[in-house]
């Protein structure tokens, strides 16, 4: 029989020790398959729906005021050479009539030339034909759209503006969701001049352009930056709106790549005790084997076949729990990012990786063991014990080479575009975990004597052997602690980053928001329409603050505002400053020339009260604003918080037609009685009304799913932990057979032996959790400073230090039973014949 | 007066892969209180499986055991182990220290296993009596790998005799000993059995150590051949015994 066959039969002489070990490669190899696919999924879909956004074109002019691009500035791109199409498009948010006035039963209308939007997107119809003339009062519809409101071609839909509303008849239906992302696949595209007449925009949303062959995206940029000197506009191209959506999921895809790399890290702990167990347990067959001849080389590769065995085995088996993780995580990352493109399914290079890196790691793991392995001389095997303390340094020195590979590996796998800013985080993370394991063989033995006195006064000796086998082999127990620390610590910093993001959105939103009631609307709504008054009209209804969110242009980068009344906000006591007087700040506001700006915009803009900023408004007038006042946290818009202008400069300078957002204040005690009557009125105004517990709720609701999602990953690392503790235990009694043989020869019981086991498992995790709960709050600090949230408003994660503690000891016993079962089963007269 | 341990008729049958193995054939034999007897034989006699049985760490295939009076060879497992907490102490040819522990601690096992705290009171005064006894004084806080063998397997001997068991097992104890290490160990065990009368059931394939005896059993293939009775002696010279195993030929 060869080397490497008796090398397998080793590994199957131990099945339950080889099958878990097995799958803590599987889960590893699966998360991080998972994770390499949710990749290049992501990548898929993003250019799929990249094409759907902006079809042909080559570039894209996005008007930044809500006024949109002007006729003139259209025509000024006409002229600029190279540009062979122009698509201008208006792009609006209504209601069709007779549907109900929600959110959900909103349509996006895209208003186009047919000619050059056709040109640009070419669209796939199921039914009917495209669109034919630009005043013609028609219409194509998506599919979905179709379906879900019983559309058919020739079907006639009014559609609801500014004006009168407007019939159409839908000539053509577009296959699937049609071309816009957020649109929930509910579009209307009408020719330019019917949209014009149904919203009476000044001017359009967007230009799409087509270049002729030849011209460069760079050079067509600076033509356009020399011709349109009016208006502010932000130009992208497809890469620049495929590496938006790409940033828009950035933060989770790197989350899933660190606990992915974590995963397998808790892994290689597994993987390394296995290996090493196995040549301490062979050591004398190991000798023998050098007593008849082998050579070190042989002995070498006798255990890395070993262990490539449990690499291949595992890894194979990680690429189906793969698929199955990229099921649930895919759902998720869709959910989270609206993409309508499937982000499901394995890529096969992320397979290919994923599989060499779990059996790297394998064999990476097992190296020190092998090597340790290649130098036992025959003699020495014989007789002497192993050196424990060579072991543990060994073993100690190879984790960190182990880590270190795997830092690598996650720092391939990560986001090109996040490495300069959130790799260093990460490695921050990986830090503070490295130096818990190197550091937990020195800190067990004191803590577990400490965590033992209470335990002493229950088992006194099931606690004392039960601790004192811990030092028979530290750095193997050491390593179990490891993975178990680093499991329950990813387990209290994500609850803790969850809890503080949940803290801070909820009193983000009581500290900003003057009203118990948002009624939103999906367009701008003039003063004329009077909505303020009719909602302030309700019986219990104390005041309406009318809000308008919007884009402007801050030296050339696009910041989010909004116009609110100072009044409201002085009255309601909302918005806590930094700097600069309530009072006078909120007047300012109302008085106009002034802003308000959030501590975030302040800090990255340099800002401070008295300072001014110059808005570029497109008019060749800049309007200059004093800074009157910062605040801790300002009203969410966008993608962040808005600098705060007074209404008197959002009408006037700025361009904004009106509020799309109504912050509403019942009297008290009278809100019962107030919101059904505020909800029908703003049903009959096509308005939707949201208490904001229910907003407050559906933040908490939309960070829960991304949380979740972290936390079950989390789990796989304590579930690949506790499979480290059967492990350790089960070694640690098979180790102990005729120790047990002779307890029980003296006078134990079997059920003493049991317990003894269960102690031992019970102390491991009470440390594993003690441990796991401080450096989960070291990692949670880390995590919270890198997002700006580690101040003195957090509170303690005492739900997720609970829950640790919980799944610390609920592991690390349900880890002990099957060894505890094994020792209350020793036979007393073979344990004392066991060598 | 009556005897203290009894076996009746014993047999013990094992399997050793497809075959059966009877390693005991039909044995019977009596103990005295206060007696030291020894059960002597080849390898594979079956006499190390005798003492389990009579221990009861195992239960014989057929026959009984009688012990103190009550038949002990179908005990339930807790029966069992109380019994041998209780009544009866073992020494092992490998000395079975629990290395984690010291020198009182681990002769201080059988009263922590039975939940009491061997530090205090009565148990304390017995386990520090069991180490003079042993003459391991001032090595209360070694552990067992600061220990010479001949010191581990007194600590053993100590351990065994802490409860002032009714029968003392010893298995081959000098087996992993060297002569003058394993005259120490069978001084111990005589001055117990001298001092306490201590009833000592002794395995061993040595002369030397049944020459401590009273009364010697010589077993092979299972069965009791011999019986010699040596009585007791001050001077423990296996010339008389070894004489007697050459005249019957052993």
């Amino acid at each position: 029989m060869g080397l490497t066959r008796l090398s397998a039969r080793i590994v199957a002489a131990r099945p339950l020790r080889s099958f878990l070990t097995i799958i803590g490669v599987a889960l590893g190899v699966g998360v991080l398959s998972a994770s390499l696919s949710l990749g290049a999924r992501l990548d898929e879909a993003i250019s799929r729906t990249v094409r759907d956004l902006v079809g042909n074109a080559d570039l894209r002019v996005s008007s930044f005021l809500e006024r949109g691009l002007s006729d003139a500035t259209v025509d000024e791109i006409r002229t600029v050479d190279g540009v062979t199409v122009v698509a201008a498009t208006v792009e609006r948010r209504t209601f069709l009539a007779g549907v109900p006035g929600t959110t959900a039963g909103a349509v996006t209308v895209l208003g186009v030339d047919p000619t050059a939007y056709l040109e640009l997107h070419p669209v796939v119809l199921v039914a009917g034909a495209p669109l034919a003339r630009i005043d013609e009062p028609s219409a194509m519809i998506t599919e979905r759209l179709a379906a879900s409101a019983g559309y058919v071609v020739g079907s006639e839909l009014t559609i609801q503006g500014a004006g009168a509303p407007v019939p159409v008849r839908v000539v053509g239906i577009i296959e699937g969701g049609g071309p816009e992302a957020g649109a929930s696949g509910r579009t209307v595209i009408v020719p330019l001049d019917v949209a014009r007449a149904v919203f009476a925009p000044n001017g359009v949303t967007r230009v799409d352009i087509g270049l002729a062959p030849g011209v460069t995206v760079a050079t067509a940029a600076s033509m356009l930056a020399e011709r349109i000197t009016t208006e502010p506009y932000v130009l992208a191209s497809p890469a620049d709106i495929a590496a938006g959506l790409r940033a828009s999921t950035a933060d989770v895809r790197t989350t899933i790549g660190w606990l992915a790399a974590i995963i397998l890290f808790v892994g290689a702990f597994l993987i390394i005790n296995t290996v090493s167990m196995t040549v301490g347990e062979r050591a004398r067959e190991v000798g023998l084997l050098r007593a008849a001849g082998a050579t070190r080389g042989q002995i070498f590769g006798f255990v890395l076949v070993g262990a490539g065995l449990i690499g291949l085995i595992g890894s194979a088996l990680g690429l189906a729990v793969g698929f199955g993780l990229s099921v649930l995580v895919a759902g998720s990352v869709r959910a989270l990012s609206g993409f309508a493109a499937p982000v499901e399914g394995l890529d096969v290079a992320s397979l290919v990786i994923a599989l060499i890196v779990g059996l790297v790691v394998t064999v990476a793991a097992a190296f020190e063991p092998a090597i340790r392995a290649s130098r036992i001389a025959p003699v020495e095997a014989m007789r002497a014990p192993l050196d424990v303390s060579a072991v543990r340094r060994g073993r100690l020195i190879w984790l960190t080479a182990v880590l270190a590979f795997v830092v690598i590996i996650a720092l391939i796998a990560w986001p090109p575009t996040e490495v300069s800013s959130g790799a260093g985080g990460a490695l921050a993370v990986y830090v503070v975990l490295l130096v818990a394991t190197l550091t937990s063989p020195f800190i067990l033995g004191p803590l577990a004597r400490i965590i033992g006195i209470p335990l002493s006064y229950l088992v006194r000796l099931e606690e004392r052997l039960a601790r004192g086998s811990f030092a028979r082999d530290r750095s193997r127990t050491a390593l179990t602690l490891g993975a178990l620390v680093i499991g329950l610590a990813m387990v209290v910093a994500l609850g803790w980053t969850a809890q503080a993001a949940r803290q801070r959105a909820t009193e983000w939103l009581a500290d900003v928001v003057p009203g118990d009631e948002v009624v939103t609307s999906i367009r701008p709504i003039p003063a004329d329409e009077r909505v303020r008054e009719a909602l302030a009209g309700v019986a219990g209804v104390r005041s309406v603050s009318p809000i308008a969110t919007f884009d402007l242009a801050l030296k050339g980068v696009r910041i989010d505002a909004a116009a609110v009344v100072g009044a409201d906000f002085l009255e309601d006591g909302r918005l806590t400053f930094t700097e600069g007087d309530r009072a006078t700040a909120l007047a300012a506001l109302d008085a106009g020339g002034s802003a308000i700006v959030p501590a975030s915009a302040a800090d990255r803009l340099g800002l401070r009260v008295g300072d001014h900023i110059s808005l570029a408004l497109g008019t060749g007038t800049p309007l200059d604003l004093r800074i009157a006042g910062v605040v801790e946290r300002s009203i969410p818009s966008g993608g962040g918080e808005a600098i705060l202008v007074g209404w008197p400069d959002a009408l006037g300078p700025i361009g904004v037609t009106g509020a799309n957002v109504f912050a509403v204040r019942f009297e008290p005690g009278a809100a019962g009685t107030a919101r059904p009557a505020l909800e029908s009125t703003a049903r009959t105004l096509a308005l939707e009304a949201n208490p904001l517990e229910r907003i407050q709720g559906a933040v908490t609701e939309a960070l829960g799913r991304v949380f979740g999602l972290f936390d079950a990953l989390a789990l796989i690392a304590l579930l690949v932990a506790a499979l480290g503790i059967v492990n350790t235990l089960g070694m640690g009694v098979l180790e102990r057979v005729r120790e047990i043989g002779l307890l029980r020869a003296i006078g134990m019981s079997r059920s003493q032996a049991s317990r003894m086991v269960v102690t031992e498992g019970l102390i491991l995790g009470l440390v594993g959790t003690v441990l796991g709960v401080a450096v989960g709050l070291m990692v949670g600090a880390v995590l919270l400073s890198m997002s700006g949230a580690f101040d003195g408003s957090v509170t303690l994660p005492w739900s997720s230090i609970a829950a640790a503690a919980g799944l610390g000891l609920a592991s690390s016993v349900v880890a002990s039973y099957y060894p505890s079962l094994v020792a209350s089963r020793v036979s007393i007269v073979r344990a004392l014949k066991f060598n | 007066m009556p005897a203290i341990l009894e076996a009746h008729d014993l047999t013990k049958r094992f399997a050793l892969g497809s075959t059966e193995v009877e390693a005991l054939r039909g044995v019977s034999l009596e103990v005295q209180a206060g007696e030291f007897l020894a059960l002597m034989g080849p390898s594979g006699s079956g006499k190390s499986t005798l003492l389990q049985l009579l221990g009861g760490l195992d239960r014989p295939t057929t026959g009984s055991v009688v012990f103190e009076g009550r038949d002990i060879s179908r005990l339930s497992d807790d029966e069992a182990t109380r019994l041998r907490r209780e009544r009866t102490g073992f020494v092992f040819q490998a000395f079975n220290l629990i290395p984690l522990l010291n020198v009182r601690e681990n002769i201080a096992l059988p009263f922590t296993i039975a939940g009491n705290d061997g530090n205090r009171g009565e148990y304390r005064d017995r386990v520090r009596e069991v180490i003079a006894l042993v003459e391991l004084n001032g090595k209360e806080n070694n552990r067992p790998d600061q220990l010479s063998q001949g010191e581990q397997q007194r600590v053993a001997v100590a351990r065994a005799v802490v409860t002032r068991p009714s029968v003392l097992l010893a298995d081959e104890p000098t087996g992993n000993l060297d002569y003058t290490t394993g005259g120490e160990i069978l001084d111990a065990l005589w001055r117990t059995c001298e001092q306490s009368a201590q009833t000592i059931v002794l395995v061993t394939h040595d002369a030397r150590a049944a020459a401590y005896a009273d009364r010697v059993l010589v077993i092979r293939d299972g069965r009791i051949r011999e019986e010699i009775t040596l009585g007791r002696r001050a001077d423990h010279s296996a010339a008389p015994l070894i004489a007697r195993l050459a005249q019957i030929g052993l």
